[in-house]
């Protein structure tokens, strides 16, 4: 009777005992980037509380540990007894993933940034319109620039990099269009995701040329550009949001540092303009939810204003400077927005549509 | 013409200047440390790890105390028991110096790596934390040009420039610094005149983790306030190379960071000129531009650069 009883209990433990495991691998801005491996990470962790199962991050240092700690993943993934998936996060993963997925037929892959080649069934690639998003973070930098030139500060020019610069100027270039200012943007690229002192050199070299609100899509280093605008202004205005505020709402110019993929408006209240966010988080709790299910189908999934897969930050602390200094310019972008939505205008995804990119046929509401 | 026009005009840019000054501190702090280790005979290429290790000491003990000072006092600290392992293996143990600094290096990373989660909470970076104000000198600020680049900058400026005026004196004035050279260049002779080889150069390192490690405090509270993992970018091994180009002379290696300065700042202005119009991809060969540079003058310019006849060379007391 007592074996019976210690049988059917392990019976049930096994087919109850659901053990399936999310594994995240960071790319080289590991955790903490508060961008989109913290976005992502967040995501995983969201869908491993909601469907109780273990959420797992994997830190890559250098490039060279990304095959490693996939292998590492998918072979712990396959002593679950029911699987589950492994994450990697960043463009720069894409040729080991490719390695390893393939390895790993069984185990479920979830890419974020990039895609596969070619279609594998066991891989899924969650890409974004990072460009959507920038267009209106240009457009609000093109309309609050008192010097007629706006920056950007890129990482390495990598795809994910690049459409959030093509749709920055496409942002610039509709202002220009629809209120005939002229604003020019200047670009340069640290090479890198993960010296902040770079990226501060180059926005204090641009900040010297002229330039009075940074784009930074540069991961880590783009704190570098946050911390440069920051220390600028604080120059002129004095420390803390409330000076900022008064300084800025005074109709007198401030240096100002836009931040990426996640909101870092907070970073530093009152001199992060705005944050080109996408959801990468989204992507995460999405990317563990379809493989718990079953619903996981490979292939590439793109996430856009319309699937609300990027957007701009919430302007906790910039909204009442941006209504004073602009006060047309929110209205306008929810309306520009809306003809994205309805796709009125396209936001380019190349350098070649960025150069034939034009809103003239566009009227604005009065 | 319209390209060298725009060149021209950052050549004008006081703010240029001063960015050159930033970028090239590190570099001093670093190159400096290295010319101290390498006198008396001692590579040492824990460097990088050592200005890591500076980062993220300031960093935790800024964040626990409040006090950004004391935070670069412990990174001081925490720069002197690294040089310590560093001479105590290579001096004590005469073990190979390149592995031992490597070794070094890699421990700095997996440690700072490491302790990020139980101190911050959170791996990758932290938070910032507060950093240290560029100071105004009176008097300095108003002077046109010159103001605008010395008039307002960071304190560790200042400090580095004093460091390598501390360091020529010491290495080139003093009679510890005649023993340093000694040692350096000829250990046995100064063991004969009853010079102490093993103190001598357990200074040496200790001096250079005392610079090796201010530079890592300028990377984090001086310049950002906050800590990234491997946020020190290769800056140790871009000081030793500026230590050789400078000839193992605290003077020499100044200007040879001075000159990666410069053109470190001279191809961010590059970038982000609008008369050059360039593709993406190609931008970063701009940032090539200082080693180029670097080839073409030691090759062409500076001739052969002599390092101190024993550098590398672990010394072994025959009794």
């Amino acid at each position: 009777m007592k074996r019976f009883l210690v049988i059917a209990l392990l019976a049930v433990l096994f087919t109850f005992g659901f053990s399936f495991k999310a594994i995240m691998v960071t790319d080289t801005g590991g955790l903490g980037d508060k961008s989109f491996n913290d976005g992502t990470w967040a995501g995983i962790k969201k869908a491993g509380e909601e469907l109780k199962i273990e959420t797992k991050v994997v830190m890559s240092l250098e490039q060279s540990d990304y095959v490693p700690n996939l292998t590492k993943a998918a072979e712990e993934v396959l002593k679950e007894k029911d699987g589950g998936v492994v994450f990697a996060v960043g463009f720069m993963m894409q040729d080991a993933l490719e390695k390893v997925a393939k390895q790993y037929p069984t185990v479920y892959f979830a890419c974020i940034d990039f895609t596969p080649s070619s279609t594998l069934p066991n891989v899924i690639g969650f890409l974004f319109k990072e460009q959507e998003a920038a267009f209106s973070v240009g457009y609000i930098a093109a309309a609050m620039t008192k010097t007629g030139k706006v920056g950007f500060v890129g990482g390495i020019a990598i795809p994910p990099v690049e459409r959030y610069r093509y749709g920055y100027e496409a942002g610039v270039k509709a202002y220009q269009d629809l209120k005939g200012k002229k604003v020019t943007v200047v670009r340069g690229y640290t090479n890198e995701f993960s010296d902040p002192k770079k990226g501060k050199d180059l926005a204090i070299s641009q900040f010297s040329q002229g330039v009075d609100i940074i784009f930074a899509a540069a991961g880590a280093c783009g704190n570098g550009v946050i911390e440069a605008a920051k220390e600028k202004s604080e120059k002129l205005a004095g420390k803390g949001l409330e000076n900022i505020k008064k300084y800025a709402l005074s109709g007198k110019a401030l240096y100002y540092a836009i931040g990426v993929d996640v909101d870092q408006d907070y970073v530093a209240p009152g001199v992060v303009l705005t944050s080109a966010t996408k959801g990468v988080d989204m992507a995460g709790y999405y990317g563990v939810k379809w493989a718990y299910t079953g619903q996981f189908k490979g292939g590439t999934q793109t996430l856009g204003l319309k699937e609300q897969g990027v957007r701009i930050s919430q302007l906790t602390y910039t909204k009442e400077i941006i209504d004073k200094v602009a006060p047309t310019v929110l209205k306008e972008i929810d309306y520009l927005q809306g003809l994205i939505l309805k796709g009125t205008i396209t936001i380019p995804d190349s350098e070649d549509a960025l150069k034939a990119f034009t809103v003239k046929g566009v009227k604005l509401p009065k | 013409m319209i390209v060298l026009l725009a060149i021209l005009s950052v050549f004008i840019n006081p703010e240029f200047y001063k960015i050159a000054l930033t970028v090239a501190t590190p570099l001093m702090f670093a190159s400096l440390g290295g010319v101290f280790s390498e006198t008396t005979g001692v590579v040492n290429i824990a460097l990088e790890g050592i200005i890591l290790m500076g980062s993220f000491t300031s960093v935790v003990f800024t964040y626990l105390t409040g006090n950004v000072w004391f935070g670069v006092l412990m990174a001081v600290v925490s720069g002197i028991i690294l040089a310590l392992l560093h001479a105590w293996g290579s001096i004590k143990w005469s073990g190979n110096q390149i592995v031992l600094g490597t070794a070094i290096t890699l421990l700095a990373q997996g440690l700072t790596g490491f302790l990020m989660e139980p101190i911050f909470g959170q791996p990758g970076q932290t938070d910032f934390v507060g950093k240290i104000d560029e100071i105004t000198i009176p008097g300095l600020v108003e002077i046109p040009f010159i103001g605008q680049v010395l008039g307002e900058i960071s304190p560790f400026v200042y400090i580095a420039f004093g460091c390598v005026a501390f360091g020529w004196w010491l290495i080139y004035k003093t009679k510890l610094g005649l023993r340093m050279r000694a040692v350096g260049e000829n250990p046995e002779a100064a063991d004969t005149l009853g010079i102490n080889v093993y103190a001598i150069r357990y200074f040496g390192v200790i001096m250079s983790g005392v610079f090796a490690s201010l530079a890592g405090a300028y990377l984090s509270v001086g310049e950002i306030g906050q800590f990234k993992e491997l946020m020190s970018g290769g800056r140790g091994f871009i000081g030793l190379a500026a230590m050789i180009v400078g000839n193992w002379n605290p003077v020499g290696a100044m200007l040879a960071s001075l000159f990666f300065g410069f053109f470190g700042a001279f191809s961010n202005q590059l970038q982000s000129l609008q008369e050059i119009q360039v593709a993406a991809n190609v931008k970063s060969l701009f940032d090539t531009i200082p080693f180029i540079l670097t080839i073409v003058v030691v090759a062409g310019v500076v001739g052969r650069s002599r390092g101190p006849a024993a550098d590398g060379v672990p010394y072994e007391k025959h009794d």
